[in-house]
């Protein structure tokens, strides 16, 4: 018995050899034939050769096909075996051998069903010996036969008779040699399987060849893969591509979004300067990091080439979700014709050579504004009086645009403002006609109400030409105009008790002498309430700061009221004047010139504490402050350049912040309110210099 | 297409970048700027290149998760740093 099995694995190794060597020839074969064959006509063939082979394996086995199923189970009897239950043991014993082995095995099996002689064939030619046992007898057309039989194996379990209908079933299968080739290990171990039935000497002398087959097989495995990996290898390395495929890629969209998206990614990580695999404790030489809490830095310049050459910036917005970026929109580029006339870029922090998203428009965009209830949202104001509604999602041209009607606006819409709740929300547009709409996101084809603002007392015309609104925080219904004569009004968008809706004719702001550029109110942060306080700016070189009536209050008559404080510093047209969001004192104005000032009125009120000059000189149209902690301020230039500016700890209050705000608001207006009256702000100076220099 | 172009031309004269590699997912070179990539060397690339995507992908999709697969990968070696960014055609790498 010892003889017998040293002679079983003798033989067994040189069955796997021979199945390597056949197994390259058929995939060889294989590859000829998936290149030559069309699928259709290789079944007819096949068809042609499976007929021959299941007679020539029917004559010596006699009709013990249907043993062909025992493979299924152990102890299934034949004819019960499952799919199932074959798959499980494929699993169990994963490294089985290949189609001719088990082209082996179905012969084996194939003689006698019944446990005794069934084992009797096996042991007569056991795991290896079963090879030696067939390989006399038909070594050649194994691979042929075996794949049908194999696969004849995983479908159901017939009888023989049924042998022809298998066929035509595995005969699709058939050029797919791959797959055969797996099943065909199921099968083997199947096969394996009903071994076990029997004495437990045979159990042990199995087990250990089933050992010694697994090494083997393993090994066979390994073989295979690297075989399949060189001919890959081959394969690519020799394929270059022609001029077609690579026109065809290049067309395909689905490249040019994939190639858009990781150049991006690639951009954002080329920019990132923090370099993560930095080791610390590596002396690094003092790169010295200027702590200086006074310095206004740039940080970068967004600029694009193709889209921003030649344009304007016209408005910024930051993203309240994602506080790297910003959206800046453009006036039309009148040397290039064919592109948009406005344009919004949302620009990336980490991004700086190009913008994140391109949105297009037919006419110039004049104001943007980021949807603070909906991440991807962007709205303009166009020249044309169109409200436009880009998504981050979707391409460049806007998903929504209002009409060019009447019911909307026909004038450009130079400022718009988005007001309410997360549920309850609109958006407030004003043109220069007087027209302020009140609209909803996902109604853009007419607004939800309009409101003309007219003002019977004007010495020419009615009507109203806003440039510039502002609603103080907390309110919704009523907002403060700025325009283009020089005068703000208040306005309510609702009747109220007192008063009506639209312009309060009998509150005048008068006080700047050209038109307004820029309104803001305070911010609502801090402890101190200073929500009624507003600056103005204007083209008459100033910036004015306004205490608004209380609208709880009406007037009955013509009231005028002057601003309380008048800041004098510049020498050219001051184009914004913004509130910094976290400090009360603090505001940034920014000015033909390109300058941009930094006030801090516990400190000084004459003078800014910091001024910059930003590029080349060009005038600054917009201020934007972050809105996350006010570290960073957007300045949009004429030149179309996004300036970004790190402001560092000016923008940090202290806690005193705003008692002392206080106190400087109460010197300020017991200085007198006349801004250009020297006694008045000599006093008010003093007083100021008193309340600081406590 | 000379948008690509351009983009390409950018990202590849950054001070960091050797060059760029845009491959097709079977492995054949589609595109390569650099002079790192040329011929023969570049092949050698985008075989490596391939070698790798697919064993991410093989080790996160059977392996560790079913269904996962590699995004972005950025392989800093002690000389270098190849960035592979794999999508449903291409990949791109750069050095």
């Amino acid at each position: 018995m010892q003889e017998r099995r040293r002679a079983d694995l003798l033989a067994k190794r040189q069955k796997l050899e021979e199945m390597r060597e056949m197994r390259k020839a058929r995939e060889a074969s294989r590859t000829n034939a998936r290149q030559e064959e069309a699928s259709n006509s290789s079944p007819r063939k096949g068809m042609k050769d499976i007929d021959d082979i299941i007679d020539s394996i029917r004559s010596p086995r006699g009709s013990s096909h249907g043993s062909t199923t025992m493979p299924g189970t152990p102890t299934l009897r034949p004819g019960e075996s499952s799919p199932s239950g074959r798959a499980s043991r494929a699993s169990e014993r994963s490294d089985r051998i290949s189609v001719g082995y088990e082209g082996r095995s179905v012969n084996g099996s194939n003689l006698p069903p019944s446990g005794r002689v069934s084992r009797g064939s096996d042991t007569g030619s056991d795991t290896l010996g079963r090879g030696k046992f067939i390989s006399p007898s038909e070594p050649a057309p194994d691979p042929p036969e075996t794949a049908p039989i194999s696969s004849g194996n995983l479908t159901e379990p017939t009888p023989i008779s049924q042998v022809p209908e298998r066929n035509e079933s595995i005969l699709p299968p058939l050029p797919k040699k791959p797959k055969v080739e797996f099943y065909n290990r199921e099968v083997q171990t199947s096969t394996y399987e009903t071994v076990p039935v029997g004495p437990t000497e045979a159990e042990i002398r199995q087990r250990i060849q089933a050992e010694v087959e697994a090494a083997r097989v393993a090994r066979e495995r390994e073989l295979e893969e690297e075989n399949n990996q060189m001919a890959k290898e081959i394969e690519d390395e020799i394929r270059d591509l022609t001029e077609e495929e690579r026109a065809s890629i290049f067309s395909a969209p689905e490249f040019f979004e994939f190639f858009e998206q990781s150049s991006k990614i690639m951009q954002r990580a080329l920019n990132d300067p923090y370099d993560y695999t930095r080791d610390y404790r590596i002396g690094t030489d003092g790169t010295s990091v200027d702590s200086e809490g006074k310095r206004v830095r740039e940080l970068c310049a967004f600029h694009d080439e193709r889209w921003t050459k030649n344009r304007s910036i016209t408005d910024i917005d930051w993203s309240p979700k994602y506080p790297e970026l910003t959206a800046a929109s453009y006036n039309k580029n009148p040397t290039a014709i064919n592109d948009p006339d406005g344009i919004v870029a949302i620009w990336n922090m980490h991004l700086v050579d190009r913008p994140e998203f391109v949105f297009h428009s037919q006419s110039d965009v004049l104001s943007v504004s980021f949807s603070p209830f909906h991440p991807n949202l962007v709205f303009g104001g166009t020249y044309s009086g169109q409200i436009l509604l880009w998504d981050t999602r979707a391409k460049h041209l806007p998903i929504l645009k209002s009409p060019l009607s009447a019911a909307g606006h026909t004038y450009p819409v130079y400022a718009m403002q988005m007001v309410g709740t997360q549920n309850a929300h609109n958006l407030i547009t004003s043109s220069t006609d007087g027209m302020v709409c009140s609209w909803l996101v996902d109604m853009l084809a007419q607004p939800q109400e309009t409101l003309e603002l007219v003002h019977a007392g004007h010495n020419k015309t009615n009507e109203v030409a806003i440039t510039t609104f502002d609603f103080p925080d907390n309110e919704t219904a009523t907002f403060w105009v700025g325009t283009e004569e020089g005068n703000v009004y208040q306005a309510n968008r609702y009747d109220r008790a007192g008063s009506k809706a639209g312009l309060n004719q009998h509150d005048i702001y008068k006080g700047h002498s050209g038109p307004v550029t820029g309104l803001h109110f305070h911010p609502l942060v801090g402890p101190v309430d200073f929500s009624d306080i507003f600056l103005t700016s204007s083209v008459d070189w100033t910036v004015k700061l306004w205490k608004a009536k209380s609208i709880a209050k009406p007037s009955i008559s013509v009231n005028i009221i002057p601003p309380i404080y008048s800041f004098e510093d510049a020498d050219d047209y001051v184009y914004d004047v913004k509130w910094h969001p976290n400090h009360p004192a603090v505001f940034g104005s920014v000015d033909g010139s390109g300058r941009f000032d930094l006030w801090n009125l516990n400190i000084d009120t004459e003078v800014p504490i910091i001024t910059t000059s930003v590029g080349s000189g060009r005038a600054i149209n917009k201020l934007a402050w972050d809105r996350k902690d006010g570290r960073r301020a957007a300045l949009g230039c004429s030149d179309g350049k996004l300036y970004i500016f790190d402001v560092g700890d000016v923008g940090v209050p202290r806690e005193s912040e705003w008692v002392d705000l206080q106190k400087t608001m109460a010197g300020i207006l017991s200085g007198g309110a006349g801004q250009s009256g020297l006694p008045g702000e000599q006093e008010s100076r003093s007083l100021n210099s008193s309340v600081n220099g406590r | 297409p000379s948008e690509i172009e351009s983009t390409l031309n950018h990202i590849s004269s950054h001070r960091n970048v050797r060059g760029v590699v845009v491959l097709s997912r079977d492995g054949p070179i589609v595109r390569h700027t650099g002079a790192a990539y040329k011929g023969e060397h570049g092949r050698k690339y985008a075989g490596v290149i391939k070698k790798i995507v697919d064993a991410c992908k093989h080790g996160f999709d059977e392996t560790i998760e079913r269904g996962d697969d590699l995004k972005i990968s950025a392989n800093t070696t002690k000389k270098h740093e190849i960035m592979i960014s794999p999508g449903v055609i291409s990949l791109l790498a750069r050095v």
